[in-house]
């Protein structure tokens, strides 16, 4: 009898361990070895703000049970990688250990970006990130009440952050470059509503806010930019980038923009037989056809899943879902379905649809954070955005995939509701607009 | 966020140390005095008040009170806990404090209309059903096996247990700050199992001896056995279970130490429940797997596997308190009683689905 196969995966978060449980269901026997130098034991990342606000502890973040390992047979080591060959099908330890392979899973997510500020980096102790254990437990040990800090970045960490700084008693500067916050997303109403609402609580949130450097006036730190800012601690929340830099000349190749792990339909590497990869640090296929990393909780859950598939030898085509997606803002939640461009499309232009017959549907409600936002063509309904209130995107993912008229939405959207009982029910307003597109 | 869970484990009184420790033991000094000794009473006389029942009664609905404010100080932004928090306080001071203490004021019994059979075990007891007005006897009768279990078909045993009982009503006010000391191990859901469903089985075997001996002839050998067996059952469940067990230990093992481990009541209606129509839906593959709807839930239930697994959570335990929808950052959760099944099937939560 052939020897089992052994199967290693580096990176025991949310794509590494789906994709030791598929592998698991597959093949009895195979042997399987998760590699890890974060944890243990796979914990959810997008709680670090609960752990950092003391709301939950980081056992509380362990979404399996601790004794997983051992009924899965999994094998773990606690390390970090430090290079791959793929010829020889070997992984190499920063302990000097090296592990054989049969498949290899890179599952190694994310780190976050860098800011490009000369020298920044050398300076100990005042910069911090918010996307590890490590990142957590420095700016933990920094964060001290009253101080007062400088979030760099308007995307959802960087809300994260600078939400639990000021609950922890920071003086908390939300520095965003673009003129809105998060507008990948949101449109500019809806991100002034946004802004609003984090303002309310106290935080100096300022969009149109480039930060290009720092310089040292006594013992603080002045941020330079359009506004100067005295801080004491600064978080960089610009983006976070495929964990890959120790993949660098392995013969893996590597996308040389966003650094994420060239592979084809299969999740397979297009220069290495045998590795896979899955997660953050996978570049995959957008609807859109455009390929890059999907830095996303559920997606890294479905490609771990898939690139085990095609691990075992399954005929796989990773194809990500209609788009979906939710957040939350300080208090407000958000949630999103379907086609919904920040803005209509203009003109034809490549990769975008002619914005012609394209109309946006958009209400307000007065005095409360919440808002609802639906896009369609030629009256057919594409897709929604919605802000304070609770929806359920499956229904809003089956009407779009119907082809449902905007009337029919708007008559029917109390279906698709998810609030707790006795909330005030939706109700279409008389503001509520229609815009056309180009 | 939700801010009022902000700082959970950064407050020493919750998080099972020293003084989490000292406030236990207070708690069980304090029943132990009230079920076994009398240095209440003279209290009870100073402030005018009948018993030190009567006091404890004015004790409980105070610290209900209280924690009912600060409960919802942090959950109060959802008017289902506001609307929740007020009948259970309502409910509490009127019936459950107000209206006996009149009652007795006026030479009449003391009747506390929001208890049901099992869980006021006695109520039933055709030695006490004799003395009541026949109103009365039919409100608890019609109560205990027809009123509680119809509602809790329809809408859930949050029904009763987190809007009606005062037991549940301590626990959910008062006790809120240790919701998130509930076990969630596989260790804790066996011995639930076990104590709960022991107590229903105690509860029924001392029921029927005791009406077999109301019917018996007199000076049959029931009469001991009936006797015995209801002062065990009011000694051991009734004051050290439900009183100095169930509340004494809030600080150390979570809310509801009480209806998870002890409450005849709420295991029943946990059957009924299992059959019934609520349930709490999961909106599919929206969960992130944070850790928020299981750390909060008081009956030590792990909601996440469910939400991971994007399985309605039908458990018999469930009171409904509705704390893991309020909580979950991405609203996964909602509690549902439309006729409509919605999605089936169920997962061995500790086992993940091997
Ligand atoms: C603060 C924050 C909030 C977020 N919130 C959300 C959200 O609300 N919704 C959402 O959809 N997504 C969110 N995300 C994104 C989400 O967390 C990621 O998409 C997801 O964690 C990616 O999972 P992954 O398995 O690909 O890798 P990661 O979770 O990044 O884990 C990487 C794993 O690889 C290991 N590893 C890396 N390099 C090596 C090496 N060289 N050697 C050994 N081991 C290595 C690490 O130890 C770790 O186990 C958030 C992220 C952050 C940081
Ligand atoms: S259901 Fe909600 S609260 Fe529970 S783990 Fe999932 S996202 Fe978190």
């Amino acid at each position: 009898m052939a020897e089992a196969p052994h199967h290693v995966i580096i990176g025991n978060s949310i794509a590494g361990i789906e994709a030791a449980i598929t592998l698991r269901r597959r093949d009895r026997a195979a042997k399987i070895t998760l590699i890890s130098w974060e944890h243990a034991h796979p914990f959810a990342r997008v709680s670090l703000m609960y752990m950092f606000c003391g709301q939950l502890s980081l056992k509380d973040t362990q979404f399996y049970p601790e004794d997983l390992y051992d009924r899965m047979r999994f094998a773990r080591v606690l390390d970090r990688v430090t290079g791959v060959d793929p010829v020889a099908r070997s992984v190499t330890l920063l302990s000097g250990a090296a592990i054989r392979y049969d498949t290899l899973l890179l599952a190694v997510g994310s780190t976050a970006r860098r800011l490009p500020w000369p020298g920044a980096y050398d300076e100990p102790h005042f910069l911090h990130h918010f996307v590890t254990l490590p990142d957590l437990r420095a700016l933990d040990a920094a964060a001290k009440k009253g101080m007062s800090v400088a979030v760099i970045g308007g995307g959802l960490i960087g809300v994260e952050a600078a939400e639990v700084l000021h609950l922890r008693g920071l003086k908390t500067h939300f520095l965003i470059r673009e003129p809105s916050y998060f507008p990948v997303a949101l449109d500019v109403a809806e991100s002034e509503v946004v802004a609003r609402h984090i303002r309310s609580h106290g935080v100096d949130c300022r969009t149109d806010n480039p930060v290009d450097g720092f310089l040292r006036r006594g013992g603080r730190i002045v941020l330079r930019g359009s506004d100067e800012i005295e801080v004491d601690l600064v978080v960089g929340a610009i983006g976070v980038v495929p964990a890959t830099g120790f993949l660098a000349g392995s013969g893996i190749a590597l996308n040389a923009e966003t650094g994420g792990v060239e592979t084809g339909d299969n999740l397979e590497s297009t220069s290495a037989p045998g590795v896979f990869a899955a997660g953050d640090c996978a570049q995959v296929t957008w609807p859109d056809g455009s390929r890059r990393p999907e830095q996303i909780w559920y997606t890294s859950r479905d490609q771990g899943r898939a690139a085990a598939a095609a691990m075992v030898g399954d005929d796989v085509k990773y194809r990500r879902g209609t788009w979906y997606n939710s957040a939350k803002f300080f208090n407000v939640e958000y949630t999103t379905a379907g086609y919904i461009p920040p803005a209509l499309p203009g003109p034809a232009s490549a990769g975008q649809p002619p914005g012609e017959g394209w109309q946006t549907w958009y209400q307000q409600v007065p005095g409360r954070a919440e808002t609802q936002r639906i896009v369609s063509r030629g009256g057919i309904v594409k897709g929604f955005n919605a802000l304070g209130r609770r929806w359920d995107h499956q229904v809003w993912m089956r009407w779009v995939q119907e082809r449902r008229p905007l009337q029919w939405v708007l008559e029917h959207m109390k279906e698709a509701g998810f609030d707790e009982e006795f909330t005030e029910p939706f109700r279409v307003l008389p503001t509520a607009t229609l815009t056309e597109g180009a | 966020m939700q801010e009022g869970l902000l700082s959970t484990y950064h407050e020493p009184l919750r998080n099972r140390n020293l003084t989490a420790w000292a406030c236990s033991a207070i708690l069980v000094a304090f029943y132990v005095d009230l079920y076994f000794f009398d240095h209440l009473e003279p209290v009870a006389r100073a402030l005018h008040l009948p018993s030190k029942w009567t006091l404890y009664g004015l004790l409980y609905t105070i610290a209900m009170c209280v924690g009912g404010y600060f409960m919802l100080q942090k959950h109060g932004n959802s008017r289902y806990h506001t609307l929740r928090t007020a009948s259970l306080i309502a409910v509490q001071s009127l019936l459950g404090f107000l209206l006996p203490l009149a009652l007795d004021f006026t030479g009449r019994p003391a009747y506390y209309f929001s208890y049901f059979f099992p869980l006021k075990y006695d109520i039933l007891f055709p030695g006490t059903l004799k003395d009541m007005p026949v109103a009365v006897a039919l409100w608890f009768i019609f109560g205990s096996f027809v009123g509680v279990p119809l509602l809790v078909y329809f809408k859930g045993k949050r029904a009763y247990c987190s809007w009606i009982c005062g037991c549940g009503g301590l626990a959910e006010t008062f006790g809120d700050p240790w919701r998130h000391l509930s076990s969630r191990s596989d260790r804790a859901w066996r011995v639930e199992q076990a104590s709960v469903h022991t107590v229903l089985a105690l509860v029924f075997v001392m029921f029927g001896l005791v009406v077999g001996d109301a019917y018996a002839a007199d000076g049959s050998a029931l009469r001991e056995v009936a006797e015995h067996t209801r002062s065990f059952y009011s000694f051991a469940v009734g004051a050290v279970f439900s009183g100095v067990i169930g509340v004494g230990l809030y600080p150390l093992m979570g809310t509801r130490v009480w209806c998870r481990f002890g409450c005849p009541m709420a295991a029943l209606l946990g059957l009924v429940q299992k059959f019934g129509r609520f349930r709490i839906s999961v909106k599919k593959d929206m969960c992130i797997s944070c850790g928020n709807c299981s750390t909060y839930c008081e009956m030590g239930i792990d909601v996440r596997a469910y939400a991971m697994a994007n399985l309605p959570i039908k458990r018999a335990s469930c009171v409904g308190c509705g704390m893991c929808a309020h909580v979950c950052p991405r609203g996964v959760l909602r509690l549902e009683t439309r006729a409509d099944p919605g999605p089936q099937g169920s997962i061995d939560v500790w086992t993940v689905d091997l």
